[in-house]
């Protein structure tokens, strides 16, 4: 009797996950269908039309005509081009600048002095304006005798000797970037918070023991622990520093001598309607940020590898 | 479980469907023919029970809920069943060139200037053959293409310097100037002796400074030079000996704001602004179409001291203007044929009965309608209107302009670069010509024209 | 003796460390604190006093209703309220239901379509435009709500990563002990699963409704007809149009656009500062 129920039940159970094999896939079918058809429909098959268009002379109506690399080579001999990618540099000088002033706050605000949730609040609330917004703030922000140079003027300069901040080639790129600083720096501020936070409490004060100070213990205890995150802000402001568009776009509209790279690519594309100009330029740009990303990988591997217990003990418990 | 196939068949299926769907529907079948032709219609008697909604696409955000809405009013109380919809864009050139390749953006728009000419039959159609136009409107060649007219224009514009007359007579200016360096001179004088930014660029708005490529082909005098003459000149930006042509219009205003007779800070110049400004007495002149006058006119209460001047260059001692048709209308070939023939009845009324020509200070359409006051002082002075290039050719000004990202009429950073080195000295005027033909050459060569 | 030279030491650290937050928050408001006081001035103060100057009437509202007005902003908010619905219900919906199946199923091309996320992420948008608007194009999706709202919907590595770890904490013998009561998986996953995810499905809504309602480049491009798919983030560009450089009416309606980031900030910092730092922890 019993023998035989437990047949009965193992046919049971072997029928239920027959079944739910069955059901897995389906599952696993449909809750996989949309988000790959969005991302394959939005992202991938984008990236390979454009990869296929940058070898054409094309508008976005009329009829194309192969040039091969011609668009690739003029992209590198535009001087528009290599100009903005320059400007690149500036974006990324001023993410260097930026995480370190996030590093900065988010070291002293993450032992959690007076008033804290205020400060991190007044810090990180610039990240969640609109592009557009801020342009506009910063537009009004630098207008000559307005609100930047009222501030200067408080500390006695006469208005006549402030430059004017947009117009002057040598620093205009500086005052965008400034302000890009301030849009983005309380984003990696909170990602760096919660890094510092999780550190483990009682190496801090096994270092007091051995009498470390503020910075010992930011440069042996926090820095190390933290540092995947901050490798990874790195790249992001990698592939963000040339991909600045609405600050610029907003502010100058790329004029005197401020044209980042998309906003070039966006007049390309859409007022010269050179299409596969504009697509190699796109190309390009991904695969500098692949790159990028790449070595970063590798070098962060290697890191991990020969020094961090913290961090690769980290990494196992995430996998 | 074979995912990797499975994305793999995805994206197969999306190439599928995209590329299925490419295929343009332009111009499909017989559906949407009109019966009744532009020419054969009459405002007011035609189809008057017709039944459309239109969607007109305009540049003009200003005009949307006065002038325009009385326009409307005044058809449809002709046409009862036909409802007429303005949509203002700011950015207009940039958006509606994106727009125009979806199809279906409307019935009526302002033909950007980025449309090829042979391009419109892809997007417009047709009013019928220019032969019939010619004979009955001024201006109805500039959107032609095979002889078939795509877009009409409402007004025309003479290309001149609006400027404020009391603020010249401060400055003691007491004749126009007829050169550039008079011109320029003039300038000097208001700055010296008066208050006044002697001239405004509107930098900041964009498309104010496309303007300046409206001098073009009065600086020459030449109605074959631009669509003709200009796809096959050599090095067509260099300096004159007389100071004439494309060099001198833009010699003009390198001058000026290299000489610091524009305002300081051109990154926040304000068109809206600029308007009351120049009214008031506080903006010398601006270089703008005769379009600009009643807008300058209306923005205050000193509109007698606005005045139009031409642009200040002689050719052989003799002045000439550019007369140039303003946006033309274009009518969606993708729409019904009722809302074509609503749009195109819309368009006829908004040409020879509305009055619109007249009340913004234009050059009528209409051959024999009465003519602006402010042309007046333009009684010296030649209107020139370009030719249409000649049959085969007609491709060539837009790819060349195209391709050497001068963009003239359509794209202003070509007029910003001046602004910028003259502010900033990084190149010098002629540096900056040489550019430009070094680009126009290289898009000659590409386009195959014969250059002499 | 040395008890009180720490706490001299500490003084001074304490004072540093007070001088930048003071200094830092100071110049991360500043620009903010600029705008409102704009915002409140009439026209004739706004041209005869100083940027510094504090508004006669701090109930002015009159800029307000004229940018409120003339940037169309009812039918934008209107508009980004319905977008913000549909994308944040399919987006979260989307983005957990992969998470889940990524987590607990162990298949073929499972680390393939982690990776494929992973690439994608580093892909700026902007870049693929050109080719996206092809796309939407030929799909008839351009200037129509639902096209946008299916752009938007696509989830994001961070979002996927936020549900991953959360379904980590979910130990799996929940999932069996569902399935021996006779649950299916759709089961385990609508019943049983879903509620649990509340937090995460908190972070993810606000950070992807943040992003959202910020996104100004493709709403641009695709919701085309200004006058009838206005949104917010387009509807605050239009001032660079008529408006020109009137900064008190550009000010207030660069205020009005912030009202709801400012009320959804105060709401849930906490859910904000947990999902950004949760997304970014795993790489």
């Amino acid at each position: 009797m019993s023998a035989k129920r437990n047949v009965k039940d193992v046919k049971l159970i072997r029928r239920i996950w027959a079944n739910m094999n069955v059901q897995k896939t389906i599952i696993t079918i449909t809750f996989l269908f949309v988000p790959l058809l969005l991302l394959i429909l939005f992202t991938y098959l984008p990236f390979f039309k454009m990869v296929e268009f940058s070898f054409y002379d094309m508008g976005y109506i009329g009829t194309r005509k192969w040039v091969g690399l011609d668009n690739y080579i003029e992209v590198f001999t535009r001087e528009d081009c290599l100009n903005s990618l320059k400007l690149s540099g500036y974006y990324l000088l001023g993410s260097i600048v930026q995480i370190a002033i996030a590093l900065l706050f988010a070291t002293i605000l993450s032992f959690k002095p007076k008033g804290s949730s205020f400060f991190r609040a007044a810090l990180y609330f610039p990240s969640l304006i609109c592009g557009i917004a801020v342009g506009f703030i910063f537009k009004y922000f630098y207008t000559h005798g307005f609100v930047f140079d009222s501030i200067i003027q408080l500390f006695g300069v006469p208005l006549d000797s402030i430059p004017f901040w947009l117009r002057d080639t040598k620093i205009n790129n500086w005052v965008l970037v400034a302000s890009s600083i301030w849009r983005y720096m309380g984003q990696s501020m909170v990602l760096f918070i919660g890094a510092i936070v999780s550190v483990d409490k009682t190496q801090y004060d096994a270092a007091a023991i051995d009498g470390a100070n503020a910075w010992h213990r930011f440069r042996y205890i926090i820095l190390p622990s933290i540092r995947t995150i901050v490798v990874l802000n790195m790249i992001l402001s990698v592939s963000g520093a040339l991909a600045v568009f609405e600050i610029p776009y907003v502010i100058t509209n790329g004029g005197f001598g401020t044209s980042t790279y998309f906003v070039l690519m966006d007049k390309l594309a859409h007022l010269n309607q050179k299409v596969g100009l504009a697509s190699a330029m796109a190309v390009i740009l991904l695969v500098l940020i692949l790159i990028v990303s790449a070595v970063q990988k590798i070098a962060e591997k290697r890191m991990v590898n020969s020094y961090s217990i913290v961090s690769s003990k980290k990494r196992r418990r995430n996998k | 479980m074979k995912n990797g196939s499975m994305a793999i068949a995805l994206s197969i299926m999306m190439m599928v469907m995209t590329t299925g769907c490419n295929s343009n529907d332009n111009g499909s079948g017989t559906a949407n023919t009109m019966t009744t032709t532009y020419k054969d219609m009459i405002v007011g008697e035609t189809a008057t029970d017709i039944k459309a909604e239109l969607k007109i696409l305009t540049n003009r955000t200003d005009l949307i809920d006065t002038d325009f809405s009385e326009y409307i009013d005044e058809f449809t109380s002709m046409y009862p069943n036909v409802t007429i919809k303005y949509e203002g864009i700011t950015n207009y050139e940039n958006d509606v060139t994106t727009r125009l390749t979806t199809g279906d953006w409307g019935d009526i728009c302002c033909i950007p200037a980025t449309v090829s000419l042979t391009d419109l039959g892809n997007y417009f159609e047709s009013f019928g053959d220019y032969s019939y136009f010619e004979n009955v409107y001024e201006l109805s060649d500039s959107k032609m293409y095979d002889n078939k007219v795509y877009g009409l224009p409402t007004m025309g514009n003479a290309s001149g310097i609006v400027y404020n007359k009391s603020v010249f007579e401060e400055a003691g200016i007491e004749e126009l100037p007829t050169t550039p360096d008079e011109f320029l001179n003039a300038l000097q004088k208001i700055d010296d002796n008066t208050d006044a930014i002697p001239m405004y660029t509107n930098y900041a708005a964009g498309w104010t400074l496309t303007a300046w490529d409206s001098y073009i082909t009065g600086s020459t005098g030449d109605a074959n030079y631009k669509r003709n003459t200009l796809i096959h000149k050599s090095n067509p930006f260099s300096r004159q000996d007389d100071l004439t042509g494309p060099y001198a219009v833009y010699y003009t205003l390198y001058e000026a704001v290299a000489r610091g007779l524009t305002e300081e800070d051109p990154t926040t110049t304000n068109w809206e602004g600029c308007k009351s400004q120049i009214n008031a007495g506080n903006i010398g002149c601006m270089v703008l179409g005769s379009w600009s006058i009643p807008q300058m006119k209306e923005a205050g209460e000193h509109d007698d001291n606005i005045a139009y001047m031409p642009f200040p260059i002689e050719v052989n001692g003799k002045q000439y203007a550019s007369a140039i048709a303003d946006y033309c209308y274009g009518v969606n070939i993708n729409s019904s044929a009722d809302n074509k023939t609503a749009a195109m009845l819309y368009i006829k009324y908004l040409t020879e009965s509305s009055g619109y020509a007249l009340t913004q200070g234009g050059i009528p359409i209409v051959k024999g309608d009465e003519y602006p006051d402010f042309l007046q002082s333009f009684q010296d002075v030649t209107l020139v209107s370009d030719n249409p290039a000649l049959k085969g050719e007609e491709r060539y000004f837009d790819d060349i302009n195209n391709m050497s990202e001068i963009s003239f009429d359509s794209d202003p950073t070509h007029v910003a670069r001046i602004i910028e080195a003259a502010i900033d000295g990084t190149k010098t005027f002629d540096e900056i010509m040489d550019e430009w033909n070094v680009a126009w050459t290289k898009a000659q060569e590409n386009v195959g024209v014969t250059v002499n | 003796m040395k008890i009180r030279h720490i706490s001299i030491g500490r003084v001074i650290a304490k004072t540093v460390q007070y001088a930048f937050l003071i200094i830092g928050t100071f110049s991360s408001l500043i620009p903010i604190v600029s705008c409102i006081t704009t915002a409140f001035k009439s026209d004739a103060e706004y041209y005869n006093t100083s940027v510094m100057t504090l508004p006669d009437n701090w109930f002015n509202f009159e800029n307000f209703k004229v940018a409120w007005q003339e940037a169309n902003m009812g039918r934008a908010f209107l508009n980004t309220f319905i977008i913000l619905a549909f994308v944040l219900i399919g987006n979260t919906m989307l983005s957990a239901m992969l998470a889940y199946v990524l987590n607990r199923f162990k298949f073929k091309g499972n680390t393939l379509i982690r990776n494929l996320f992973m690439v994608a992420a580093l892909i700026p948008g902007i870049a693929t435009q050109v080719t996206v608007y092809q796309i939407m194009s030929s799909l008839h999706l351009v200037n129509t709500m639902y096209g946008y709202i299916f752009l938007m919907l696509g989830t994001d590595i961070i979002a996927i990563y936020i549900f991953i770890q959360f379904f980590e904490n979910i130990p799996a013998s929940l999932d069996e002990a569902a399935i021996l009561d006779g649950c299916n998986y759709f089961g385990v996953f609508f019943r049983i699963l879903l509620p649990l995810l509340k937090p995460a499905i908190v972070t993810c809504a606000i950070l992807k409704g943040v992003s959202t309602y910020n996104e100004y480049y493709m709403a641009n491009l695709y919701l085309q007809d200004k006058s009838l798919y206005q949104v917010v983030s387009t509807s605050l560009y239009t001032f660079t149009g008529p408006m020109g450089n009137q900064y008190n009416y550009i000010c207030a309606g660069v205020l009005i656009t912030m009202i709801p980031i400012v009320v959804i900030f105060i709401l849930c910092q906490r859910y904000i500062y947990v999902g950004l730092t949760q997304g970014a922890v795993k790489e």
